[in-house]
């Protein structure tokens, strides 16, 4: 539906993206995540039109991105409005400047508002609103036109968690019906309906992950011991090439080859270590995405 | 041209909302007011202040023309301290949609730069218009009253290149809100700059002519009823005018 293709920005003689590449597709919810300052706005303002880039290409259904704004809405990091106009005006605004026409936007007004859940409120001038009902009208002016892919930037990370949860309950209904692009450098904000993640580090993709992503190839074993155990040293074999200690009592095993968990688990039995549990690792994308932006 | 104009009228209500209006209008009829009568009555107020000993006041001065008055109120107190007050009225003009998001909102949907940015022109020049032109008429009625008869097309005339001025200063400030975010620090340069194109004037009247600030000439002549006047300042106010407005479109295109 939407790709990007080497795609670089430089603002005031300074490269904030480069080489940026992927695409998406209908029906997708992708999460964008990055630290702060990893250049996901400039990004996401890069594919809505808002910014020129210099280099690459963003497309969408194949034509150039300018092209179908009426199909792309978006949700700005910074959800304000005019304070003086109601919610109703506020959409009013927006729905015409879409260029919908007056009698559409009468009925669909009242239905977005309730979609959000803010029918009781559209009569409420926005200084009146709070954090979280702001942000339901940002996502309302996006979703007013129907467009066929929604992109939202950072759309809780400013609320708290009642705010939060009002929010991410409307996205994932929002799922079920528009392609959805979600940035934020809060992973947990995103996990719960993102079907596949990219991960982006000073302007520069470095992972582009499935969401069931489980990285387990028996290789790391995770073991936590009751006793202090003796020196990495002492844990090795001639399986086991390196020992991470995570905790004092937890450590990770990491083998050149598969491990057998029987084998280490007697190994330990006959050093007369006191284990209290002991598995294969598996990693999930939360892990994945420390260590990807990290900086070591 | 529809965007336009939703865009145009939501800054005017959001003026009237704000009793822009009302207060700028206000302030620009007290400007107009008290020119001509702190002209007039001169003699009176130094005798009342008393103690004025080192000042003496020649009984035979001439009486200022209407014209001369009218001059100073304008290019004295509409072109220093209205002015002034006019840019800090300006200066959210598009911080505050920027700072807020709005603009990001309003961009995404199919909605040209140029109109935007047009819109934010039209729409900052029409309320100030509307507060000097019933200031301006104020004090030209109240000058006439005072100090004698004026041409009424000649001041119409002059007001109408003043507004082109005005039109100007906007734009300025468009352009100067697109190079920084702080209200404030768009307010100073936006006053700076124009105090400079003002001053050209005293520097070197080549450069003046050239200067957007050259329609301030032709407008002031039009009070002094010179006859050589030079109508190219109006094309080369224009020109600034749409330089400024290019410009802060490519800006706001780039970051
Ligand atoms: N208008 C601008 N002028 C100067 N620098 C900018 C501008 N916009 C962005 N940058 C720089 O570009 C980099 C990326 O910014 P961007 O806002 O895209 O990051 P982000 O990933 O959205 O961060 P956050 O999580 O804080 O929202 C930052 O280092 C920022 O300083
Ligand atoms: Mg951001």
């Amino acid at each position: 539906m939407i790709t990007v293709e080497k795609l670089h920005k430089t603002i005031k003689k300074r490269k904030i993206l480069s080489d940026v590449t992927f695409s998406i597709a209908e029906g997708e919810c992708v999460g964008l995540l990055g630290p702060n300052g990893a250049g996901k706005t400039t990004l996401i303002k890069c594919m809505t039109g808002i910014l020129q880039h210099e280099q690459g290409t963003i497309t969408f259904n194949s034509n150039p991105i300018v092209q179908h704004k009426k199909n792309i809405g978006y949700l700005s990091q910074l959800t304000d409005f005019k304070p003086w106009m109601t919610c109703e005006e506020s959409l009013l605004f927006f729905g015409k400047l879409s260029g919908l026409d007056k009698g559409f936007l009468k009925g669909n007004i009242s239905a977005v508002l309730e979609e959000v859940g803010l029918k009781d409120k559209e009569n409420y001038k926005v200084d009146q609103l709070s954090g979280g009902m702001k942000q339901r009208l940002g996502i309302a002016q996006a979703i007013l036109h129907q467009p066929l892919l929604l992109i939202l930037d950072e759309p809780v990370s400013a609320l708290d968690p009642i705010g939060r949860n009002e929010v991410k309950k409307l996205i994932s209904r929002l799922k079920k019906r528009t392609t959805i692009i979600i940035s934020t450098h809060i992973l947990d904000d995103a996990s719960e309906f993102c079907d596949r993640y990219i991960i982006i580090k000073n302007g520069k993709i470095v992972g582009n992950i499935n969401g069931e992503f489980q990285k387990s190839d028996r290789k790391q074993i995770l073991v936590k011991t009751g006793n202090v155990p003796q020196t990495s040293e002492a844990l090795k074999s001639s399986e086991v090439e390196c020992v991470e200690w995570l905790s004092p009592n937890t450590f990770l095993l990491t083998g050149a080859e598969e491990l057998d968990l029987k084998k280490v688990v007697n190994d330990f039995a006959a050093k007369e270590m006191d284990i209290t549990s002991i598995e294969f690792y598996e990693r999930g994308i939360k892990e994945i995405f420390l260590e990807m932006v990290s900086d070591t | 041209m529809t965007n336009f104009y939703t865009l145009t009228r939501t800054e005017l209500v959001e003026a009237a909302k704000e009793f822009k209006f009302i207060w700028l209008t206000l302030f620009f009829v007290i400007l107009g007011i008290t020119q001509p009568l702190i002209t007039k009555y001169m003699d009176v107020i130094l005798e009342n202040v008393g103690g004025a000993d080192g000042i003496t006041i020649d009984p035979n001065r001439p009486v200022p023309s209407s014209a001369e008055v009218l001059l100073s109120t304008i290019s004295g107190q509409f072109n220093q301290i209205g002015l002034i007050i006019l840019i800090i009225s300006f200066m959210g003009l598009i911080a505050a949609d920027r700072n807020s998001g709005m603009q990001d909102f309003v961009l995404t949907r199919p909605v040209s730069l140029r109109s935007y940015l047009l819109s934010k022109l039209m729409g900052n020049w029409v309320i100030s218009m509307f507060s000097i032109s019933i200031g301006a008429a104020v004090s030209y009625g109240y000058t006439i009253f005072l100090f004698g008869s004026f041409s009424f097309s000649n001041f119409l005339l002059f007001v109408l290149l003043y507004s082109l001025w005005i039109l100007f200063i906007v734009s300025l400030a468009i352009l100067i809100s697109t190079f920084v975010k702080s209200p404030i620090l768009i307010a100073v340069t936006t006053i700076a700059v124009s105090i400079f194109f003002i001053l050209v004037k005293g520097f070197n009247h080549l450069l003046f002519q050239l200067s957007p600030g050259g329609i301030l000439n032709l407008a002031e002549n039009q009070l002094l009823s010179v006859h050589d006047l030079n109508y190219f300042s109006i094309a080369t106010c224009l020109a600034f005018i749409l330089l400024n407005l290019s410009w802060a479109n490519r800006n706001l295109k780039k970051s």
